[in-house]
């Protein structure tokens, strides 16, 4: 009977408080990496354009940021236009008529043409043949 | 009276650090992920390169041209130029709609004014809207 007492205590005394905390961390940890994908986007300081609403929304199979400077980046890693024909001609051998390879381009608006066209051409040449133009809105510019 | 006294001091044991912890670290979750970055948009076209992409039986796409005048881009269909996307859009109205339109540009034209010629085609109503990089 005395045993059975001492045991019932024990079980009470059971702390959960650091399980808790850990299960938690854990669970923003989850939480929070999963979110990357959506995050890694570089900051640019896009075209002002409303864009066109009728679009649906279609996450691009690549995504490509054009610094001012002329720089692109792939995934937040500064790439190469070899690189990128090379990722474009991937894509292109495995898309499928259900879902095509297409690709949305991040530009600065301030950047030149020269740098867009120099990135289209190589596209182009992959069989690349649709192409997104990323705006935020705020008025003309 | 002893008993309400008795339970008074049970409710005031308990212990509440880990809840407030918990909460915080919520509370620092859903502001490190909540979206601050404005929504984007999108301007699709198709990617057309010199001398390739129309066939001969299609319809020939009326060019816009881009151009830079000093330090401002001024677009171009033909004779006509215009400066501003808006004056652009009025002048696309007017055409057919049928033949599409296709975008080219100088090298040092900024890429706002391509995003501003997409967007004026597109609000004129074109739905063949194509853009030809320059291999100059």
């Amino acid at each position: 009977m005395s045993k059975k007492s001492s045991k019932s205590k024990h079980m009470i005394e059971v702390d959960l408080t650091s399980m808790i905390d850990v299960v938690f961390q854990l669970i923003i940890f989850f939480m929070f990496t999963s979110q990357f994908g959506e995050l890694r986007r570089t900051e640019i300081d896009l075209p002002h354009q409303p864009g066109d609403e009728t679009e649906v929304h279609h996450e691009p199979a690549m995504i490509i940021d054009l610094t001012n400077s002329g720089t692109y980046i792939v995934e937040s890693v500064e790439t190469s236009l070899i690189e990128i024909e090379r990722l474009a001609r991937a894509g292109v051998a495995n898309q499928d008529v259900a879902d095509p390879f297409d690709v949305l381009v991040r530009p600065d608006r301030n950047a030149s043409a020269i740098h867009l066209d120099r990135l289209l051409l190589r596209l182009s040449n992959t069989g690349v043949q649709r192409w997104k133009l990323a705006t935020v809105d705020g008025g003309g510019s | 009276m002893g008993k309400s006294k008795r339970r008074s001091a049970t409710l005031g044991a308990l212990p509440l650090t880990s809840m407030i912890d918990v909460v915080f670290l919520l509370l620092i979750f859903f502001i490190v992920t909540a979206n601050f970055a404005q929504d984007e948009h999108k301007l699709p076209a198709t990617l057309v390169t010199e001398g390739g992409g129309v066939q001969s039986n299609d319809l020939q796409p009326q060019i816009i041209q881009i151009l830079m005048q000093g330090a401002m881009p001024i677009f171009t269909m033909g004779e006509v130029a215009v400066q501003d996307a808006k004056s652009l859009e009025a002048l696309l109205k007017k055409l057919p709609k049928e033949p599409g339109v296709a975008i080219k540009c100088e090298p040092d034209v900024p890429i706002s004014a391509i995003a501003a010629a997409l967007q004026a085609a597109r609000d004129a109503g074109f739905q063949k809207r194509s853009y030809v990089p320059s291999d100059g």
